[in-house]
């Protein structure tokens, strides 16, 4: 032990040898180094000073790792000066510590006059870490600024700050710390703290510590909880547990546990998000400086049967590298070099492709198609040398100063226990096993499948399984629909219309989260003196059950017409306070929040202020709350039943479920016969023929008694909305008017007719449709065949139509694999760009590899060139690892030719509904709403939303029937109050808001007035603020409210 | 006399800004206390006499923010704000009100850090610029 | 441009004859000089009163809103870009109207002519070849055409009607000029400039509304300083309020003004109301590269976006 360690203890020996009554400094308990106030002499022993942390850890682990952690024990000495201003102690202090102790001393919080601080010296290298400016205390210098202590990017986040546990946060990826009792992050719902019983030291019964006891006002911490097991009766099940990443440790190659600028795509993350462990700012683990060059590696832990068992595609991992490289140039600046080392680029999902082409050419992330060998550290930096071999076998070396491992999904042990204890068949995986034909149902009757559990995906396609799952729940559950629900029921409203306003105003302590800061009782005496303020009350929580029982008897007792409440925040409690108010005969509209908790006391530290914000806007929200008028939310009754247009695979399964669950549904399709695009079709990419599917799924259809079938028929027009729509469709036979309450939209797509490759020349040159005719008619000509050749990307990744198709390269792989066992001397060639067999579809790649089908890759500006020689095709391509022309001269050559959408114009009019630059239509948000519309009452599902597999296609279908039951199910529909509404005096009929509103809710009416139909209104204001004439009012935001908060702010 | 401090309106698109205020209260970021916040549904529904009226009224700045372009809970009426917000503020620089006080941002109700980093630096600009003197409306004669 | 006169009044006889229109609405000769005036004819007997000159300042787009029926209007340049402008307003239907298009060379300021001569007393004026002689009580002088333009005439890059049924000439060469060398000027000003500056422009303002009233697109039924709950907008001279109704008007007019003049014309104390109308003009192009009046079937620039439009000064 170095000698100034014993010099520091025999410091606080003397202390307390002196008489003061202890000496703050960090002792290890229960496994566990913590703050401790050693009392006595001999205590002193245990007394950890070195506060060095050995350099090779991750600094941001360091706090969990074995070594002094550097825990602020400035915040503890707070606490006791503040509580016991009468002892003498001492405390063992660096100097960030003690310029923290300086600080509240002249803020007047603490009094330090009887403290003693023992300096400790902070060694150069943990300063470095620390990115500490001032590593040694020179009181003379030092300003007390505290900026040393909002600097230490080991501060906690956690804001529990009793419990003295620390372990590494699940939630920032163990790049930062959480206590033993904790909020998992600040975004949580319920935002409520939990208790990790592994670690606490109550739980475990380490130490009798009652840290979060004692500070919790609420009283909402109990010891002895016990875990309870509950049994449910339900009809139906539905698995959605999710994935876990893969965990790279294994693999040396990429010193992932060596060292600390190798970190996971996860970690990494963590780095970007506003909300992680850096605050969004991106740095080296190292030395938390920020990377000049970031590299990423592909498929870790996704296609490899070598050094782990995950043969399978990630499916996700592409796309998330390279928006993590975007969005890390966005934040350390276009010049961070980013650099992404793959294998096949996959970008096949809705939008992908050009985000791709635009990282590439705007952004300037480079792409580099290679398999990564090694990873080295350059000696004497904290740089790595990463060694790859690319495309051509020629090997190169990089240096960079962080790499990002793109680690894939796998499913966990737990799962698979999980799975078995339900009786659920996994595959060799770990995935849920299913068929292409029912996505979502597993092999168990009631039990059902979504997410990553299904296969690995990415967020819309999960969002689109689940509510597949809830479509196939909904029917087997729909004759007991709605038997568990209890209508809640209030009294009456009381009219105060013509009343005085009378404003109650409840204002919050929040235990101390808002009196610890704000002068409650000022606030208090302030608002009585307001105008129209009828009653003031504070209550220790105004959320809690007594207060609400309060409230309704003080609006009873005085009368009053309005409330506000001083407290958190309205976009969580703004709910349970209209409840009361509507409990008490108030409409709920007649009710304002002051946010004197998270927008005030949680973010002033000057207690005077602090009171003074409050003050202002308990004003502003009680100006606002006597203009509040009562505001009805109309009803209107619903038509349950439904329109799908089209009669493909899509729409007949949409149709079906619909009717499974009980609802009429008219299923309106432009052909002569039900089956679309997918009656052409030869097999899924499971294997399983499509043609005995569709002949069922036809006569299913056909045969359902609560579907209405209309062949050759089309849409004429549409009115109405959502609950009440009026569509006209017209056939040979004449017009006919269904009303229905929703509509799904699955008009199709089509295959794209080559006018490439020599399409059309040669009867040899197919399209893959044509080639499914051939397999499945057993045709001669496949069997005779000695070489076929596919071409991949046939009219799509192309500059005019600028996406991917998706299911061309699986669709090559089916048919190659086909054609292979039917004739395994048929020499098979695939010229591509990039193999897009995403998923578990990368099994067939491997398998078509095994069988001898041969990969050539081209790029776009090297594509293959087809031409006729004596009555032979032939085709010459630069085969990508010899850099060399190859000719084949094959018998068939099959164009993997994209997938387009139909002429969709008139439809997307119809509906309002918007289409994307490639004619497909737009869904409501792209991850989180993938088959709903802007506007309501209208779903999207099949090719008409973007090309897709069959299985894909089906659960978009049922994810459709899904989100139309949730409109389907009520008998009315009822609209928030807060929508606009025109004065037609005022209306000047220019047509800005029904031009410019997305939700197309207002119309001119028939004096050519415009009319906003409440029942459309989303509320959000942008025609009210678009109205030059005034003519347009915002309800509970209008005008006055906003111009009298204005004034009294 | 105490040193001045500048009074400014912040109004904030309800989904995504004033929810960020929300967090970096949760994540106790630390702000100065001169700023008071209106919640409007849609940085869309920012009418540009809202800024003329809190200018009127003798706030020393405005500060509107709203979802990130793409974000918009409402699909697209941050897109026609920020046309809205880009003339006006244009125009208002232009008639001579100090550029300093005008201030507008995108940020989504994770980016807290955003929110309590941009509160600072609109507070420090108004500082800058001093108490606002222009476009107020003076009330003198109704005594 | 007196010839044009002639072919006016043979196209309107033409429409009224044939009823193609149940009006047209032109300029006959003005009672005293350099003052014609707006009138709409309904019989081919008075088509005669029909007349053109320098003089045919005023934008009779202004007259259209909610007009009913079939109307021929004569429209300069701008005046049809303001008709383009209500038609997209949904203020006129373009088929309801049979446009007779004027490609005009700049129309004459009064004002400057009085300034010019020293008197408000002119007698008589009369033009040929870019020249113009004024006479009256003790003067009669021959002046620069170009020097007695209007100021919104002088930058005119529209000179030409943008849709038309009928051109009663050919078309005139359209001129190459800077539009906004003023505008660049105040916006190089420190903001205490530009703020005395606009004081003092608007300190002559006696919120007569005569700007509102002139421009063809103040046609709400109530405008802003009229509203009353609340009433936030004084209706007094008090400077805030004065500067309120300036600010909020311009910015009413964005990507919508055509800069025909009518607001300045129509200033009684010479407010040069254009100087925010083209600034928002001007940002307008530059940052939408938008021109108002010029296509039909464009939406203007404020009921539409684009995702990637600028926004530097977000944060």
């Amino acid at each position: 032990m170095a000698d100034w360690m014993e010099q520091v203890r025999e410091e606080a020996r003397k202390l307390l040898q002196e008489g003061y009554d202890g000496v703050l400094g960090f002792r290890f308990r229960a496994g566990q180094i913590g703050p401790y106030l050693f009392r006595t002499p001999e205590e002193i022993d245990h007394l950890e000073v070195d506060t060095r942390i050995p350099t090779q850890m991750p600094p941001l682990f360091s706090q969990i790792q074995e070594g002094v952690p550097k825990y602020n024990l400035a915040k503890t000495l707070r606490l006791i000066l503040r509580k016991r201003p009468d002892m003498r102690i001492g405390a063992v202090l660096r100097g960030c510590e003690v310029r923290a102790i300086r600080a509240l001393q002249e803020k007047g919080e603490i009094d330090a006059s009887n403290l003693k601080i023992i300096n400790l010296v902070c060694p150069p290298e943990q300063a470095a870490i620390c990115n500490c400016e001032k590593p040694s205390y020179d009181v003379f210098k030092c300003t007390g600024c505290w900026s040393c202590i909002e600097a230490c990017p080991e501060d906690a986040i956690t804001r529990i700050n009793v419990c003295p546990i620390l372990s590494p946060s699940e939630y920032n990826e163990g790049l930062s710390y959480r206590k033993a009792i904790y909020i998992k992050y600040p975004q949580g719902v319920p935002l409520k703290a939990v208790r990790d019983a592994e670690t606490c030291l109550k739980i475990t019964g380490k130490l009798d510590c009652k840290g979060c006891e004692r500070v919790c006002q609420a009283e909402a911490i109990f010891h002895d909880d016990e875990e309870k097991i509950e049994e449910l009766n339900v009809g139906s099940v539905i698995l959605a547990p999710g994935f876990r990443s893969f965990d790279p440790k294994a693999f040396d190659v990429y010193l992932y546990s060596n060292h600390p600028n190798v970190i996971t795509s996860l970690e990494f993350e963590r780095l970007l998000a506003a909300s992680g462990p850096t605050m969004g700012h991106v740095v080296r683990l190292s030395d938390h400086k920020e990377p000049k060059k970031i590299a990423w590696f592909q498929c870790v832990g996704s296609r490899d049967i070598n050094r782990c068992d995950n043969g399978y595609c990630s499916a996700v991992c592409c796309m998330y590298a390279i928006k993590q490289a975007v969005i890390a140039k966005e934040h350390v600046g276009k010049d961070l070099d980013t650099a992404i080392f793959f294998m096949d680029m996959r970008t096949h999902g809705k939008d992908f492709e050009r985000y791709y082409e635009k990282a590439r050419e705007e952004h300037g992330v480079r792409f580099i198609r290679s398999r990564v060998h090694s990873v080295e550290v350059v000696s004497g930096t904290d740089q790595l040398e990463i060694t790859y071999v690319t495309d051509d076998g020629s090997v190169s070396q990089e240096r960079f100063d962080l790499v990002v491992l793109s680690v894939g999904l796998e499913i966990t042990d737990e799962i698979r226990d999980l799975a078995k204890r339900i009786g659920v068949e996994l595959n060799q995986n770990g995935f849920c096993n299913f068929s292409a034909f029912k996505p979502v149902a597993t092999n168990r009757p009631g039990v059902y499948v979504c997410g990553a559990f299904q296969g690995p995906k990415d967020i819309p396609q999960s969002v689109m399984e689940a509510s597949a799952a809830a479509a196939d729940a909904g029917a087997l559950l729909s004759p007991v629909r709605g038997s568990l629900i209890k209508e809640r029921e209030f009294p009456p409203q009381v009219n105060v219309v013509n009343e005085p306003p009378r404003v109650g105003v409840f204002i919050c302590h929040c235990g101390i989260n808002i009196a610890g800061m704000v002068d409650v009782q000022a606030v208090k005496d302030f608002a009585k003196t307001l105008p129209y303020v009828e009653y003031v009350a504070d209550n220790l929580y105004t959320c809690s059950q007594d207060t609400q029982a309060l409230m309704r008897e003080a609006i009873k007792e005085h009368n009053l017409n309005r409330v506000v409440v001083a407290a958190c925040t309205p976009r969580t409690h703004e709910p349970l306070f209209q409840e009361t108010l509507e409990a008490a005969g108030l409409n709920k509209y007649l009710f304002e929040m002051a946010n004197i908790r998270n927008q005030d006391s949680w973010v002033h530290d000057d207690p005077e202020a602090a009171t003074k914000k409050a003050k202002d806007l308990v004003r502003m929200a009680v100006a606002k709350a006597a203009l509040l008028k009562p505001l009805d939310e109309p009803e209107l009754s619903v038509n349950q039943e439904a329109l799908v247009v089209g009669g493909g695979v899509a729409g007949m399964t949409a149709a079906k479920s619909l009717a499974d669950q009980g609802f009429k549904v008219h299923l309106v399709e432009r052909s002569s016969r039900l089956g679309g695009a997918a009656l052409k079709l030869n097999s899924a990419w499971t294997g399983e023929k499509v043609e005995d599917f569709v002949r069922e799924l036809v006569s299913d259809v056909e045969a359902h008694p609560n579907i209405s079938i209309y062949l050759s028929s089309e849409i004429e027009s549409v009115d109405g909305f959502v609950g009440n729509f009026r569509t006209v469709i017209k056939n040979g036979a004449g017009s006919k008017e269904i009303n229905h309450g929703v509509a799904i939209l699955a008009v199709g797509g089509k295959e794209y007719k080559p006018t490439e490759y020599g399409y059309g020349t040669d009867p040899r040159i197919l399209t893959h449709l044509e080639m499914d005719e051939l397999l499945k008619n057993g045709d001669a000509r496949i069997k005779d065949a000695k070489c076929v050749v596919f071409i991949q990307c046939v009219g799509s990744r192309e500059p005019e139509r600028p996406y991917c198709s998706r299911v061309c390269c699986t669709h090559t792989l089916v048919s190659a694999l086909e054609i292979k066992e039917k004739n395994p001397e048929c020499s098979v060639f695939v010229l591509y760009r990039d193999m897009r067999s995403y998923g578990e579809r990368e099994e067939l790649y491997q398998k078509a590899r095994e069988k001898g089908v041969i990969f050539i890759r081209f790029d776009r500006d090297r594509k293959p060139i087809v031409s006729s020689e004596n009555g032979s095709i032939k085709i010459e391509v630069v085969d990508h690892v010899l850099q060399r022309p190859v000719a084949l001269t094959p018998d068939l050559l099959v164009l993997a030719s994209a997938i387009v959408p139909g002429d969709f114009e008139k439809i997307a009019q119809f509906f309002k509904v918007p289409l994307n630059e490639d004619g497909f239509f737009v869904e409501a948000h792209a991850k989180l709403r993938p088959v709903d519309f802007a506007t309501d009452g209208v779903y999207v599902c099949g090719l008409a939303h973007y090309p897709k597999s069959i299985d894909e296609s089906i659960a978009q279908a049922k994810a459709a029937a899904a989100r139309a039951v949730t409109v389907l199910s009520k008998e009315t529909v009822r609209f928030a109050g807060t929508v606009a509404v025109t004065d037609q005096r005022l209306c000047s009929s220019c047509g800005t808001c029904v031009n410019i509103c997305p939700f197309s809710a207002p119309s001119f009416n028939d004096k050519g007035k415009a009319e906003v139909n409440p029942a459309l209104c989303k509320g959000c204001g942008l025609c009210v603020a678009s109205c030059r004439s005034g003519a347009i009012q915002l309800l509970g935001f209008d005008d006055a409210e906003i111009f009298s908060m204005i004034e009294c702010a | 006399m105490a040193e001045w401090e500048p009074k400014i309106l912040a109004f904030l698109c309800n989904w995504c800004s004033y929810g960020a205020a929300d967090l970096a209260g949760v994540s106790r970021l630390k702000q100065p206390p001169n700023i008071r916040i209106i919640r409007i549904p849609c940085s869309g529904r920012m009418n540009p006499k809202f800024i003329l009226q809190a200018l009127r009224k003798g706030a020393d700045g405005v500060w509107v923010s709203g979802c990130h372009p793409g974000d918009c809970h409402y699909i697209e009426g941050n897109y026609y704000a920020r046309r809205k917000f880009a003339l006006f503020k244009n125009l208002l620089e232009y008639v001579g009100i100090e550029p300093e006080r005008l201030h507008f941002s995108w940020i989504s109700s994770a980016e807290a850090t955003k929110f309590a980093a941009v509160a600072k630096d609109v507070v420090e600009s108004v500082k800058k610029v001093g108490p606002s003197s222009r476009l107020i409306k003076r009330e003198a004669e109704v005594e | 441009m007196f010839d044009y006169t002639e072919k006016i009044r043979e196209i309107a006889r033409r429409l009224l004859q044939e009823k193609k229109v149940d009006g047209i609405i032109g300029f006959k000769k003005g009672t005293i000089p350099m003052m014609n005036q707006p009138v709409f004819i309904t019989s081919p007997d008075r088509v005669e009163l029909l007349h053109w000159d320098s003089w045919c300042g005023v934008n009779l787009a202004n007259y259209l809103p909610k007009r009913e029926g079939r109307i021929g209007i004569v429209a300069k340049g701008c005046d049809t870009r303001s008709i383009v402008v209500l038609s997209q307003e949904n203020q006129v239907q373009r088929d309801q109207l049979y446009i007779i298009g004027v490609p005009c060379r700049g129309m004459l300021d009064r004002r400057k002519v009085w300034e010019v001569v020293g008197s408000t007393d002119v007698k008589g004026i009369e033009e040929g070849n870019g020249k113009v002689r004024v006479w009256g009580n003790g003067f009669d002088l021959k002046l620069e055409r170009s020097e007695l333009l209007q100021n919104n005439c002088v930058i005119c890059v529209h000179r030409n009607p943008v849709v038309f049924d009928e051109l009663v000439a050919d078309e005139v060469e359209e001129q190459s000029v800077d539009r906004y060398g003023d505008i660049r000027n105040i916006e190089a000003m420190s903001s205490d400039e530009k703020w005395n500056l606009f004081q003092e422009i608007f300190s002559r303002c006696i919120r007569c509304y005569a700007c509102r009233n002139a421009c063809p697109f103040c046609y709400c039924p109530q405008c802003f300083v009229d509203e009353s709950r609340p009433q936030w907008v004084g209706k007094t001279i008090d400077r805030t309020d004065t500067l309120t109704f300036h600010l909020l008007r311009a910015f009413h007019m964005a990507g919508r003004c055509t800069d025909c003049g009518a607001c300045e014309r129509a200033c009684p104390v010479g407010i040069p109301v254009r100087l925010l109308t083209k600034k928002l003009e001007k940002d307008v192009k530059e940052l939408y590269g938008y021109e108002a009046g010029v296509q039909l079937d464009e939406r203007p620039p404020l009921d539409t976006y684009k995702p990637d439009d600028p926004e530097d000064f977000i944060k």
